[in-house]
C-alpha cells in the first residue's frame, strides 16, 4: 500500500516537474526539431480598410495586408485564422469589432489585429490595433498610428513595422525579423555580383559591379557593411562595402587565395581563410581592416569557412579536410582546443552558429551521390536535426538574429535559388526567381 | 495558285533550257569545211595567204583586228586559238600577252602560212608595298606556353600530381627554365561538385601542390603565383564525369 502511495506520488511530482520545464522551454523560442507541430498564438487578420475609394488608397492598402499576413504569417510565433472563417463585414475601427465573434469555436482567435488607412498629402497614414480578444479588462495591446510615404516602399515599411510590434509582443519580447535583409550573390546580370534584398525577397538590387566575380558575403554586427570575396584583379581577396552608401573600406591585401571572411560579434575584427603563408588555406584573424593578421589554424589541407560564436565570441567553427574529408570543427578563438563535431560521415560543411550560440546549422551531403541537405547540430545533446529533403542540393544555410529562421540556397527547382524558412524547416519560402543565386548572408537587426 | 505558277514556270525554264542546248549544238555543224571539189584536170595553183594584225602592238587588254586573205585554199585554219575560218575575213581579238598568230591556207595545190606577231605591253607591277619586317619564324611566347604548358588534371577531391601528369609537369618544367623571363599565374580549379567554400580551398591547393612540383623542378618559385577559382570557371558545363574530370585542373596565364 505504502509502496503503490510512494510510487503514484514520485509519477505525480515527475509529471508535474516535467510540465513546469516543458512551459520554461516553450516560452519566446519556438522549439526546433523537424514539423514538431508547436502551433502558434492564434491570431485573425482581417483586411485593413482603405478609408479613401481612389485607385491609389486601394492599392497600397491591399499591399499592406498582403505584407502584413505574410510577416505574421512566417513569423514562426502566429498562427493565423484563415479569413474565410471570418464573420462578414468591414474591421476598420474598434465598433466593428465584436469580440464574442471572433472567440466562437471556429475561430477561436486570441488576439485580432484590424485598422483603416488614409493615403493623402503624399502620405499613407495606418491607424492599426491588436486587441487580446481574451482579456476583456484590457483589449487594447497594441493602438498605434503609422505612417510614411504613398509609395509602395511607404505601404511595406508601415506594415512591417506594425507586424513587427505585435511578433514582439506576442513571440515573448524577441524583435521581429520583417526589417532585416538579406545579402546574397546573383549572377542575373551575367558576372556574380553582391545583392541584397529585403528578408521577404522584395526590393532586391545589385550592391557591386565588378564583372568579375563576387562570392561569400558576411554582415558586419550593426548591419552596415558587408565583407566579401573579391576576383577582381585576377586574385581572391576581401573588400568590404557600406551598404548604405556603397563605399568601399581597405582591407589589407593578404596574397594567395583570400575568402570566406566573416565579423566577429563585437565587430571590431574579421576571421577569414587565406593561403597566404603556405600551401592551402588557414584560418587567420585579423582586425577588420585586414591589419594585425593571426594564424589560428596549422594543418595539412583545406582550412575555410569560419564562423564565429555569436553569443560569446570565444568559440570559432570552420571546415577541414584534415581528417580526409570536409568536416566541420570548433576551437577557441586562440586555435587552441580543435574538435570535430560532426562524426558520421559523409561530407560537412558551411557552418552557421545560431545567434543563441546554441545550435549550428549546417549542409551535410552524407554519400558522394546524395545532395546536400541543411541539419542543425544541437551543441548540447550532439543530435542532428533535417531540416531540408533534399530535391536538389540545399546549401549554406543563414541564421535571421531571431533565431527563428533560416535562408539557404537550393537547386531544387533547378537553378540555385535563396529560400527561406522556419527553424523546424517549415514554411519554405522562394525569395529570388531570375538567375542563379547563392550564399545568403541574413543580417542583424538593422538600426532604424 | 501559286505553287501552279512556279510549277509552270519551272517546265517553261525547262523547256527552254532544252531548246537552247539543241540550238546550240547545231553550231559546229556550220563550221564543217565543205566536200572537197571534185579532183582537177589541170595541175591546181598554189594557194597564197596573208595576215596582218593591226595594230600590231597593244596595251593590254586593247583588241587588235586581225585580217586575212587566202587564195586557192580550199581550208584556212589560224592559230592559236580560232580555228578554220573563211578563205577571206577579219576577226577582233584580245590577247592577254604578246602572241604570233599562224595562218594557214590548205589547197589542192600545196600549203602556204603566213604570221602576224602582236606585241601585248603589259603594266608594270605596282611598286611593292613597303611590308612591315617579316615575324621572326618562331612563334610568340604565349603560343609556346600555349604548347608546351599543359594544364595539369586531379582526381575527386584530391591535390596531389597523378602519375598521368608527372610528364606534363616536366615538360612545363623545361620551358619555364628556358624562358626565364615568362611569369605565370596558376589558377586550381575544382569540378561543381562539393562545397563551394571547400571548393575554393581544394582549388588553391591545387594550384600550390602544382606550384610546388616545379619549384622541385628548378623553377625560382618567385615566377609564379597562385589563384583559386574553386568552382567559378568550369571549361565544361555538362554534368558528367568526363566534363568534371576536364574542370578539375591547374592552368596557366602569363603574368604580363
Amino acid at each position: 500500500m505504502m509502496k503503490k502511495i510512494l510510487a503514484l506520488a514520485i509519477v505525480v511530482a515527475a509529471v508535474t516537474f516535467s510540465r513546469g520545464l516543458y512551459a520554461r522551454v516553450q516560452t519566446p523560442q519556438i522549439q526546433t526539431g523537424t514539423r514538431s507541430g508547436v502551433i502558434g498564438v492564434k491570431i485573425a487578420v482581417p483586411e485593413f480598410q482603405p478609408l479613401g475609394a481612389d485607385a491609389k488608397s486601394l492599392q497600397l492598402t491591399e499591399l499592406f495586408n498582403k505584407v502584413l499576413w505574410d510577416d505574421l504569417d512566417y513569423s514562426g510565433v502566429l498562427t493565423l485564422v484563415s479569413r474565410s472563417f471570418y464573420p462578414l463585414g468591414k474591421f476598420s475601427g474598434p465598433g466593428d469589432i465584436k469580440p464574442e465573434d471572433w472567440t466562437a469555436p471556429a475561430i477561436d482567435a486570441q488576439f485580432i489585429a484590424f485598422g483603416n488607412s488614409r493615403v493623402g498629402d503624399g502620405r499613407i497614414t495606418v491607424e492599426a490595433r491588436l486587441w487580446d480578444l481574451k482579456r476583456p479588462d484590457n483589449r487594447e495591446a497594441i493602438g498605434k498610428r503609422l505612417g510614411s510615404t504613398d509609395t509602395e516602399e511607404g505601404a511595406r515599411l508601415i506594415a512591417h513595422q506594425f507586424a513587427d510590434l505585435i511578433i514582439e509582443l506576442i513571440g515573448g519580447g524577441i524583435k521581429g525579423v520583417s526589417l532585416t535583409k538579406i545579402a546574397y550573390i546573383s549572377d542575373r546580370t551575367g558576372a556574380k555580383e553582391l545583392y541584397m534584398m529585403d528578408y521577404d525577397g522584395n526590393d532586391s538590387h545589385a550592391l557591386t559591379n565588378e564583372k568579375s566575380i563576387v562570392l561569400t558575403p558576411s554582415w558586419s554586427p550593426d548591419g552596415e557593411k558587408i565583407a566579401f570575396t573579391s576576383f577582381k584583379l585576377n586574385q581572391a581577396n576581401i573588400e568590404i562595402l557600406s551598404r548604405i552608401d556603397r563605399k568601399p573600406y581597405n582591407f589589407v591585401r593578404q596574397g594567395g587565395t583570400t575568402t570566406t571572411p566573416v565579423w566577429s560579434p563585437d565587430g571590431s575584427k574579421i576571421a577569414y581563410a587565406t593561403s597566404r603563408d603556405g600551401s592551402d588555406t588557414e584560418i587567420y584573424v585579423a582586425d577588420w581592416n585586414g591589419r594585425n593578421a593571426k594564424r589560428l589554424t596549422v594543418s595539412k589541407g583545406v582550412d575555410i569557412s569560419p564562423f564565429w560564436n555569436p553569443r560569446t565570441g570565444r568559440e570559432i567553427a570552420f571546415v577541414s579536410d584534415r581528417s580526409g574529408t570536409a568536416q566541420i570543427y570548433i576551437m577557441d578563438a586562440e586555435g587552441t582546443n580543435v574538435r570535430r563535431i560532426i562524426m558520421d560521415g559523409g561530407t560537412a560543411v558551411n557552418p552557421a552558429w545560431s545567434p543563441d550560440g546554441q545550435r549550428i546549422a549546417f549542409a551535410w551531403q552524407k554519400s558522394r551521390t546524395s545532395y546536400f541537405d541543411i541539419y542543425v547540430h544541437d551543441l548540447a545533446s550532439g543530435k542532428n536535426d533535417q531540416l531540408t529533403q533534399s530535391a536538389g542540393d540545399n546549401e549554406r544555410p543563414t541564421w535571421s538574429p531571431d533565431g527563428r529562421h533560416l535562408a539557404f540556397e537550393s537547386t531544387r527547382n533547378g537553378s540555385s535559388h535563396i529560400y527561406s524558412m522556419l527553424a523546424d524547416g517549415t514554411k519554405v519560402r522562394q525569395l529570388t526567381q531570375s538567375g542563379k543565386n547563392q550564399g545568403p548572408a541574413w543580417s542583424g537587426y538593422l538600426g532604424q | 495558285m501559286t505553287v501552279f505558277r512556279f510549277k509552270n514556270l519551272g517546265l517553261l525554264l525547262l523547256f527552254l533550257l532544252v531548246f537552247v542546248t539543241f540550238s546550240c549544238s547545231k553550231k559546229p555543224v556550220a563550221v564543217q569545211p565543205p566536200p572537197p571539189p571534185p579532183p582537177p584536170v589541170v595541175p591546181a595553183p598554189a594557194p597564197t595567204i596573208t595576215l596582218r594584225a593591226n595594230p600590231a602592238t597593244v596595251e593590254r587588254g586593247q583588241p587588235v583586228t586581225l585580217a586575212w586573205q587566202a587564195q586557192n585554199a580550199a581550208t584556212v585554219q589560224i592559230d592559236p586559238g580560232i580555228g578554220a575560218v573563211m578563205a577571206t575575213g577579219n576577226r577582233m581579238v584580245n590577247p592577254a600577252s604578246s602572241v604570233t598568230y599562224t595562218a594557214k591556207a590548205t589547197g589542192p595545190g600545196g600549203e602556204a602560212t603566213d604570221i602576224a606577231r602582236v606585241t601585248v605591253n603589259v603594266p608594270p607591277p605596282p611598286p611593292p608595298v613597303e611590308r612591315p619586317a617579316p615575324k621572326p619564324p618562331d612563334v610568340s611566347i604565349d603560343e609556346l606556353l600555349r604548347q608546351r604548358v599543359q594544364d595539369v588534371l586531379f582526381d575527386y577531391d584530391k591535390s596531389d600530381i597523378r602519375p598521368s601528369e608527372v610528364a606534363k609537369l616536366q615538360a612545363s618544367a623545361a620551358f619555364f627554365k628556358e624562358h626565364s623571363e615568362v611569369r605565370v599565374t596558376i589558377d586550381g580549379n575544382a569540378d561543381e561538385r562539393g562545397s563551394q567554400e571547400y571548393n575554393l580551398g581544394l582549388g588553391d591547393r591545387r594550384a600550390n601542390t602544382v606550384k610546388e612540383f616545379l619549384v622541385m623542378q628548378g623553377v625560382n618559385a618567385n615566377r609564379m603565383m597562385t589563384v583559386s577559382y574553386g568552382e567559378e570557371r568550369p571549361v565544361c558545363r555538362e554534368q558528367t564525369e568526363d566534363c568534371y574530370q576536364k574542370n578539375r585542373r591547374a592552368g596557366f596565364t602569363r603574368n604580363p
